[in-house]
């Protein structure tokens, strides 16, 4: 079936109207972030907050300024195992809560509390399920990169000019990119099937996903790939904003623009989900018109305050 | 040699910004120059030889491309100007360090060496050797068999880096010896600065050398992880045979260039007044020529550039024409009428960033950023070794802190004149270096397991090696500028150059001119930063005021602002934590805008001050020109009564994107 040509902004569309989605999940972001901050804020602190070299630091960026609170044997600037514990946090809170986004993407309204956790639990173990088998086919893109970076070395090696060498990373690069949104693209509809058909067997999920993103594949991978270029765009500009225009003083201004990157970078993969429930729901539609029976009646929620 | 140790630190921000380089203005060209044959011409000077020429060599060479070797016969002509008669003569082999067994490898095994030295393990393609098949000496006849491999700084029976003949008879004073010797090299892939890269060779120190007679004995070290070298001023008259397709450069003039029947080519090198004689070919390099007019005349600039870097030429000249005027203005003329520069292929960068006599190699990328200057440190850092060690010729073995040392200063200073004072090493919007700040930071990361003066494969390791002959060198006559001045040791840069060049002065040299132009005398500072390991580091340890009438109760509003006959008694307790005892300036402001400069000798541990004023303490600071760079802990050289914690909010701002960011990354996977 081929894409409804909205599905794009339609999406995009979708994402707005349940952003609180968005907004809890970038305050779960923000919070986990916040709490991975405080001990480096504390203990940079004791160093900078009553040295005048700390000026260094906020009238421009010394790197040499940077290099040596990193090197001090207090090592303030130092990250430590708890950067990458509130990360994998984030991560799991993600994995516990896709459940309940895609229940409030597919449906298409807004879920009360009770049911958004209710559907985050329900689909918790599937989707654990999936990621290892996630972690199955990622093996093999990993030999793909290995292999990848065996015959760039021997091209690097071999050739007189080293442009051979760098065009075929990045041939590679793309090659390995495009195989990595693919993956992204089949799981993420097995995730869909799973919430929109209450799908259990993970394994049929993503039988029935390959099957559906092989047939579609054209349109869905544009419609993600051009998600993610977006995302990726607006990323690029903000760097650019932020290294070009913004005085090196402007306290609100790095927090202002670091977060509104924050935010949109996780609007985007929401907008992919989102975009991805929607054709699904539309697909559903269009295979229960054509057999003219009644469309499924979309799985019930109970009633709790609402908070999605 | 630049130690890529301090400058890994850059490395990592190269890849940060992708701007490229600028386009090549002048002509370039992948043949030989026939614009470089020329007749000989004497140095600068009258024709009157500028060193004292203890040796003159011949060598006869040909190179095979394909096996990567070369097959010369050298006669070296040596004048006995020692004083004293000479039986013994050493000579170093330096490419038999590229072997499994050897000093040098058994030292880069324990502490590693820069690039993609066989620091994880051996691999043949770094094999390198150097056999002498045959050595005759004038009179004496053969006397291969009386060769005898030694090992003078360690004793390890398996280094071949050094051997010893004895002649039949002693030289006499002033008689000259001739040595016939036929050897074979055999070159590694690029390793230390030598060897091959696919079609590119950089032929360094690939022949028999011998030794320096210096303070009354034989200095003829082996060759270490973290040594370089040490030979006596004279001519080298060299004949390459290679392959017509190869484009070559020399530390020489070229004479002639002479094609044989077998496809060979046979080129003729004269150079004099020097103490090296290094080469270059490979038929993928492109030539780009320039000249600049200086004190002692044109000197002209044979570029030889490889493969895909050839937007870093209008760099590196730049660099290098902004180095030879400034040390022309600086510290004495540049007399040599040529300089080479040879810029490596990529995944050859182990040849790059060094120097031998009028011939250096640089270091880029294709993709160098406009804002990481790497090619201009480079080829400024090579070229200063002109200066400091090409010239004035210290024992790089032994004192290695007065040519790499020294040469870091001037580094400092060149590259800050040219490229500005906190933008001369990375200069992006979001992140600059300085010059200054790159030597400190190389000194912070070993300041303290030896001193300066050390031999140098007598360091704790590489690092401190680096360290401490780079960085901390640079960094002591920088804060040494605080003592005498900037001009004056400018003026006795100059001094010490036009004294000592085309010979080899020893470090009393240099620091007793430091003295002489200085007038003043600072024993006590070269003391602990030249010959110790004091480690210098001020702090505020207190800084606080107090109500004088502290017992009376004060308002339940705390202090009253306005109430400006309110008189508080101010204490500043400035520390010295190490053991580096230096004068420092010590600067308090208060809140009414008036401030104190004080000067504490340092010699005490500690000092307190105490000002009873109308107004209450603002800041307390030590050295607040921040002339001291030598100071451990610049962090608590200041004391800011009010709390301001606007840098670490910036810095959390950043590092709370970043977590936030690398999150979501992870949380892509679920």
């Amino acid at each position: 079936m081929a894409m409804k040509p909205k599905t794009f902004a339609a999406g995009a569309g979708l994402v707005w109207r349940r952003q609180r989605v968005l907004w809890w999940i970038y305050a779960v972001n923000l919070a986990l972030g916040v709490f991975a901050t405080r001990d480096m804020v504390e203990r940079t602190g004791s160093v900078l907050n009553h040295s005048l070299a700390a000026g260094r630091l906020l009238h421009g960026f010394s790197l040499a300024a940077v290099i040596e609170l990193l090197s001090r044997p207090d090592g303030p600037l130092t990250p430590g195992p708890s950067h990458l514990f509130f990360m994998l946090l984030f991560a799991s809170f993600m994995l516990f809560a896709t459940g309940g986004v895609l229940a409030a993407y597919y449906r298409d309204e807004r879920l009360p509390a009770g049911s958004f956790f209710e559907a985050c639990g329900y689909h918790f173990w599937r989707f654990v399920r999936l990621i290892v088998y996630f972690g199955i086919v990622l093996l093999p893109v990993g030999l793909l990169e290995f292999i990848a970076g065996k015959i760039y070395d021997r091209i690097d090696e071999k050739a007189i000019s080293p442009f051979p060498a760098v065009w075929f990373f990045v041939a590679a690069a793309v090659v390995i990119v495009f195989v990595l949104i693919c993956l992204r693209l089949w799981f993420d509809m097995a995730q869909v099937i799973a919430v929109g058909d209450d799908e259990y067997r993970m394994h049929n999920a993503l039988r029935r996903a390959a099957k559906l993103v092989w047939n579609n594949f054209g349109s869905l991978f544009w419609l993600y790939f051009r998600i993610s270029l977006v995302g990726w765009l607006v990323f690029g500009l903000a760097l650019q904003y932020w290294k070009n225009y913004m005085r090196p003083e402007s306290l609100f201004g790095v927090l202002l623009v670091s977060q509104f990157v924050i935010v949109f970078w996780l609007a985007t993969r929401l907008w992919q989900r989102a975009s991805e429930a929607l054709w699904y729901r539309q697909h559903q539609s269009a295979v229960y018109e054509s057999a003219a029976g009644p469309a499924p009646e979309p799985v019930p929620t109970p009633s709790a305050a609402v908070l999605f | 040699m630049r130690h890529f140790g301090q400058a890994m630190i850059l490395m990592g921000a190269v890849a940060l910004a992708g701007a490229w380089g600028g386009e090549v203005s002048w002509h370039a060209r992948n043949t030989q120059s026939p614009g470089t044959i020329k007749t000989p011409s004497p140095a600068a000077g009258g024709g009157q030889p500028l060193s004292t020429r203890v040796v003159a060599y011949n060598i006869d060479a040909k190179f095979d491309p394909a096996k990567h070797t070369i097959t010369a016969s050298e006669t070296l002509t040596y004048r006995n100007l020692t004083g004293q008669p000479q039986q013994t003569f050493p000579f170093h082999l330096y490419l038999n360090a590229f072997q499994p067994q050897s000093t040098f490898m058994t030292e880069v095994r324990l502490y590693g060496t820069r690039g993609n030295g066989p620091d994880e393990g051996w691999d043949p393609k770094h094999l390198g050797s150097i056999t002498v098949n045959k050595l005759e000496v004038e009179g004496a006849g053969d006397l291969t068999g009386k060769m005898e491999f030694i090992q003078p700084d360690d004793h390890n029976a398996n280094d071949r880096t050094v051997f010893q003949v004895t002649l039949p008879k002693p030289i006499a004073p002033g008689a000259s010896v001739q040595f016939r010797i036929d050897f074979r090299d055999v070159m590694p892939e690029v390793v230390e600065r030598t060897g091959y890269k696919r079609d590119f060779l950089m032929a360094g120190q690939w022949f028999p050398k011998v030794g320096v007679w210096w303070k009354n004995t034989w200095n003829c070290h082996q060759f270490h992880a973290t040594t370089e070298f040490f030979a006596d001023f004279g001519t080298f008259d060299v004949k390459l045979t290679l392959p017509q397709n190869e484009v070559t450069g020399a530390a020489a003039d070229l004479l002639s260039s002479v094609n044989n029947p077998d496809g060979t080519k046979t080129l003729t090198y004269h150079s004099e007044d020097v103490h090296d004689f290094s080469w270059t070919a490979s038929p993928s390099f492109t030539t780009v020529e320039d000249e600049w007019a200086g004190s002692a005349g044109t000197v002209k600039v044979h570029m030889l550039m490889s493969p895909g870097n050839l937007s870093s030429a209008p760099r590196y000249m730049a660099a290098l024409k902004g180095s030879l005027k400034l040390f022309d203005e600086w510290y004495g003329p540049y007399p040599y009428s040529r300089i080479t520069v040879v810029d490596p292929p990529h995944g050859g960068s182990d040849a790059g960033g060094m120097e031998y006599p009028t011939l250096i190699t640089a270091d880029t990328s294709w993709n160098m950023p406009k804002g990481a200057l790497i090619p201009e440190v480079v080829v400024e850092h090579e070229f200063g070794h002109q200066y400091w060690y090409g010239m004035v010729a210290t024992n790089e073995f032994e004192e290695a802190w007065l040519d790499e040392g020294i040469n870091s200063y001037t580094e400092v200073k060149v590259m800050d004149e040219l490229y500005g004072r906190n933008t001369s090493v990375l200069n992006f919007p979001f992140a600059q270096l300085g010059e200054d700040e790159q030597q400190r930071l190389a000194y912070l990361s070993r300041p303290d397991t030896d001193p300066i003066t050390r031999f140098a494969w007598q360091f704790y390791g590489s690092n401190a090696y680096g360290g401490i002959t780079y960085g901390k060198t640079a960094t002591v006559l920088l804060t040494l500028e605080k003592i005498i001045g900037e001009d004056t040791m400018r003026r006795a840069l100059h001094t010490y150059f036009m004294r000592f060049r085309f010979t080899h002065p020893t470090g009393e040299d240099f620091l007793k001119t430091i003295e002489e132009v200085s007038g003043k005398n600072v024993r006590w500072y070269f003391d602990q930063a030249v010959y110790g390991t004091n480690i210098l580091d001020y702090e505020i340890l207190n800084a606080h005021s107090d109500r004088v009438n502290w017992y009376e109760k004060k308002s339940s509003f705390g202090d009253d602002p306005k109430d400006k006959d309110q008189v508080y008694r101010t204490y500043v307790s400035v520390h010295r934590k190490g053991d580096f005892v230096f004068p420092v300036d010590v600067e308090i402001k208060f809140t009414d805008g008036q401030s104190v400069l004080e000067h504490w000798d340092g010699r005490d541990r500690w000092i307190r001050y105490v000002y009873e004023r109308r107004a209450k303490i603002q800041s307390a600071e030590i050295d607040p020109q921040h002339q001291v760079l030598l100071d451990r802990d610049v962090f608590n050289n200041s004391y800011v009564a009010e709390e301001d914690p606007q840098a670490v909010h910036k810095l959390a701002h950043i590092w709370l994107f970043a977590n936030e960011w690398l999150a979501q990354l992870i949380a892509w996977i679920t």
